[in-house]
């Protein structure tokens, strides 16, 4: 590896055991080691690894914080790892043009502290955004809690400079609010999971931070009412920022594992709505609340101060910790479905985790659709893991069936690859093969992951 | 066969119980420098979960990646999964050392028990203050009494000005760092300073370093002091001061009186009654980002410590503009005064150093007041 260490120097190349073992793994259920890492510190430096590794065909893998929960950064065939964590220098703001210029090692979070002090942001918030790199989320195409108002990372990319796999630079879209200037291979890179080419600089839109918000909650003792009181709200006109739920099982750990006081219900709804006065933001609230209070609900809750909506937000934001500190092993998937079908899809997920005898919590984003089931599993016993295996197997099916889809934010990788087939017919698959032919006929770029 | 790591169940399940979600990058000052994955404690936790499963062979390697930690806690208070990983971390150097893979401690482990410090001196500084009998009892610790001996005099300056009626001992290392890296404490040494302290017939026990002072209060091999055990700021926050500063004055919380002892509000308190205009760091309080010093880190990497140092210090100027920053933790100062650059104007002291030079300056604008 005599050539990698020319490229970026001793210090920046590393095959020893120790130091692959982390870059073995992400936040999902696969392991793999890789033969060497590499962390580039420039784009030159990115373009030299790939035309190598081409030459050689030894697989690379684009790697960011490693948080993915599908095994995207999962060096299945070894290879080499390339981590971008270096390249993470903020290279232009410009508010006049309403546009940020990144490297793709930046941190979310880094990025929107600096926007913040501008009073701008970039809107995508994954949970992970305090580690999450925006070439991650861009890889990944990251959404998060805001989805059905702000859209996801994709909505704001505006242009990319990405080494595709024979080493060649490129430099895509432009600097323009619009621009159809030929075909749109900006957004053929945004949750392309790595597959197709580097990130090196991503361009992107920002957004003026909403200046005030109000938040609520209710509870619902029927799924039914809740669904419909969804439903209703997403076609009222009014886009609520916020419109997350949390399912039974949720709702029991958080009280049964904190002291956070919650209702005893079917589900929770915690939800928002933002704008740029007070009075917009209230009447849009008074709207959902309005449709909250006709479907049944067991209780209303709004928030007068910023202190009372933590207390609001608390159990959203437990939701995750929580479940995550009462069993051993547990994953984490993102399938999505139309609103209407929320409410199947919530009893459908109860009638798989019964059949197979596991728990399964939910939570999500019911403002898209996307919800959260975190299947509780352990994975030091066999039985518990097929189990788990046969969970996932039948969820997918359930959100396939409900005319949803696998991944509404956290990509197909490896978790869900054997499953693309489900969502994607021959005529489909065949053609993402042919790209995937076309831009990397040795396939030596993150091989394995959608099947591809 | 390979050699696996035998935890105890308890330190086991922490390893498993890493979700590997990574958010623990955020907040790791290792990482923060490096950028590489073993250095946060996703990666440890890794490391350990293969060489448990006997995945990974027991090697040098490990143990050497094992010190890469400051056992600063950042990692424990924002993880997600209610893993520990100081702790485990700590537990399983322990462990490298049982099955025989020592590390530099145990060479200084062997110069403390010859020489009573950390850095195998002969030569105690001269402090000429009393000892003997008092109502207090001042413990200094290793690292200001042989390497920040300026700053320790000025405290004990200060606690002259203030008329608190103290005494020192002929104290040695109280040896807790040991058992961060693997070792235990040393006996002999506990029980010299636990017999000395008494001695004093002392009420209480005022310890200027919060890694003393915590091993005081912790390890069961100074469960005899008979005394109270206050850290130098919980002592001077119930003290009036009749000193101030114009200066714009910040504060770095150190990880052993923060996260591990829970004292974040005494400092402010004094620093508050001395400086009008205080800011906090953006990472201050529990997230207060680690100096680089402790765990045996800049014993064992002292390039990456002052550099994390350095990072540290760089973002404190950015985000306060400060001329002062204070703390109180000898090896916080060491390496944050040995991390400054010439270029950067910012003065490091410790709380109690600073405002005994507050008191100098007062007495001689007094005097020139009244000389003129
Ligand atoms: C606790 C937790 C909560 C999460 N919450 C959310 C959430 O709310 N919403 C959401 O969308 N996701 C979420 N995720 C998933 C994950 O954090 C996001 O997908 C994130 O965008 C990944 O960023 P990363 O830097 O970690 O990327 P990585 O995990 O390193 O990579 C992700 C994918 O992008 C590719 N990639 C990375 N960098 C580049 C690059 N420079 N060029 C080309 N390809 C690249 C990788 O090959 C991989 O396929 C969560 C994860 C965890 C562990
Ligand atoms: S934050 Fe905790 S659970 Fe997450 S990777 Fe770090 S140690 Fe593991
Ligand atoms: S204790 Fe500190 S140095 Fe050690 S892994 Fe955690 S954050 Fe990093």
């Amino acid at each position: 590896m005599k050539e990698l260490i020319e490229i970026v120097g001793e210090e920046n190349f590393t095959d020893t055991l120790e130091e692959l073992v982390p870059y073995s793994y992400d936040a999902s259920v696969n392991v793999q080691r890789p033969n060497s890492v590499v962390w580039p510190e420039s784009t030159e430096q990115v373009s030299q690894i790939v035309a190598f590794a081409n030459e050689q065909k030894i697989p690379v893998v684009p790697r960011g914080a490693g948080t993915s929960l599908s095994g995207g950064v999962i060096a299945i065939n070894g290879g080499i790892i390339i981590d971008l964590s270096r390249m993470n220098r903020i290279l232009e703001i410009s508010i006049e043009d309403r546009y940020a210029l990144v490297q793709a090692g930046v941190v979310c979070d880094d990025l929107n502290g600096k926007l913040a002090k501008y009073g701008f942001t970039f809107p995508p918030d994954p949970a992970s955004s305090s580690v999450a790199t925006i070439g991650g989320n861009v890889g990944s195409n990251a959404g998060g809690i805001k989805g059905a108002k702000y859209g996801t990372t994709r909505d704001y990319v505006m242009g990319l400079q990405v080494v595709l796999p024979t080493g060649e630079v490129m430099n895509t879209g432009s600097r323009t609010m619009k621009c159809v200037s030929g075909y749109d291979l900006t957004k053929l890179f945004v949750g392309s999971e790595g597959t197709l080419g580097v990130i090196t600089e991503v361009t992107l839109k920002i957004n003026p931070i909403p200046r005030h918000a109000m938040t609520a909650v209710a509870a619902y003792g029927r799924l039914e009412d809740a669904g419909k009181a969804i439903s209703q709200t997403m076609s009222s006109g009014i886009t609520p920022s916020v419109m997350e739920i949390l399912d039974k099982i949720t709702l029991k750990s958080i009280k049964e594992n904190t002291d956070i006081d919650l209702p005893d219900a079917e589900i929770m709804i915690l939800t928002e709505t933002d704008g740029y006065t007070r009075e917009e933001v209230e009447a849009q609230m008074e709207v959902v609340l309005r449709i909250l209070k006709e479907n049944n609900p067991s209780l209303i809750k709004t928030a007068q101060d910023e202190k009372e909506r933590v207390e609001l937000w608390n159990a959203r934001k437990s939701a995750y910790a929580t479940l995550a500190r009462i069993s051993t092993s547990f994953v984490l998937d993102d399938v999505t479905v139309p609103i209407s079908r929320i409410r199947e899809l919530l009893v459908g997920i109860q009638e798989i985790a019964q059949r197979h005898g596991l728990v399964v919590a939910t939570y999500g984003h019911a403002g898209d659709g996307n919800l959260h089931p975190q299947i509780l599993y352990d994975a030091y016993d066999a039985e518990q893991v097929e189990k788990m295996e046969r969970v996932e197997g039948d969820l997918f099916r359930l959100a396939i069936s409900l005319k949803g889809t696998l991944t509404g934010e956290h990509g197909i990788g490896l978790s869900k690859a054997d499953y693309m087939t489900l969502e994607h017919d021959p005529v489909e698959m065949d053609l993402m093969q042919r790209i995937k032919r076309t831009l990397d006929p040795n396939n030596i770029m993150n091989p394995g992951k959608m099947s591809l | 066969m390979t050699e696996r790591l035998q935890f105890y169940e308890e330190w086991r399940e922490a390893i498993i119980q890493c979700s590997r979600c990574g958010f623990c990058r955020a907040v790791c000052p290792i990482f923060d420098v490096s950028k590489r994955a073993l250095a946060n404690a996703r990666g440890k936790m890794i490391l350990l979960k293969e060489a448990m499963e006997g995945e990974l062979p027991v090697t040098d390697g490990v143990a050497q990646a094992l010190m890469r930690c400051t056992t600063c806690m950042n990692c424990t208070v924002s993880c997600p999964s209610g893993v520990e990983p100081d702790k485990v971390i700590k537990a399983a150097r322990r462990e490298m050392v049982t099955i025989g893979y020592d590390n530099l401690f145990k060479a200084m482990g062997e110069v403390v028990e010859k020489y009573g410090n950390i850095y195998g001196e002969e030569q105690r500084h001269e402090w000429r203050h009393k000892q003997g009998k008092a109502p207090y009892v001042l413990f200094m610790g290793c690292v200001g009494a042989y390497r920040e001996e300026e700053s320790v005099a000025e405290t004990i300056r200060l606690l002259d000005l203030l008329g608190v009626d103290f005494t020192t001992i002929d104290e040695v290392c109280c040896s807790g760092v040991l058992e961060d890296v693997g070792y235990k404490v040393k006996e002999a040494l506990a029980q010299h300073n636990v017999r000395e302290i008494r001695k004093t017939g002392a009420e209480t026990l005022i310890a200027t370093c919060p890694y003393c002072y915590r091993v005081f209060i912790e390890h069961p091999s100074y469960k005899d002091l008979g005394l109270e055990v206050k850290h130098i700021t919980q002592f001077l926050a119930e003290v009036p001061l009749q000193v101030k500063t114009e200066k714009r004055v910040t504060y770095h919380d150190p990880c052993d009186l923060g996260r591990h002892s829970g004292i974040y509000e005494e400092p402010r308190e004094i620093i508050r009654k001395i400086a009008p205009t205080f800011v906090e760091p953006e990472r201050t309080r529990e997230n207060a980002m680690c100096c680089g010093s402790g765990g045996g880190f800049r014993g064992t990497f002292p390039r990456d410590s002052l550099k994390i140092a350095r990072n540290r210090l760089d973002r404190i100027i950015e985000e306060t503009g400060a001329e002062i920053l204070l703390t109180e933790c000898p090896s916080c100062l060491h390496n944050f005064r040995n991390a400054k650059l010439r270029r950067q104007k910012i003065g490091i002291y410790n709380i109690t150093e600073f405002i005994a030079q507050l008191y100098q300056e007062g007495a001689s604008v007094g005097k020139q007041a009244a000389e003129g």
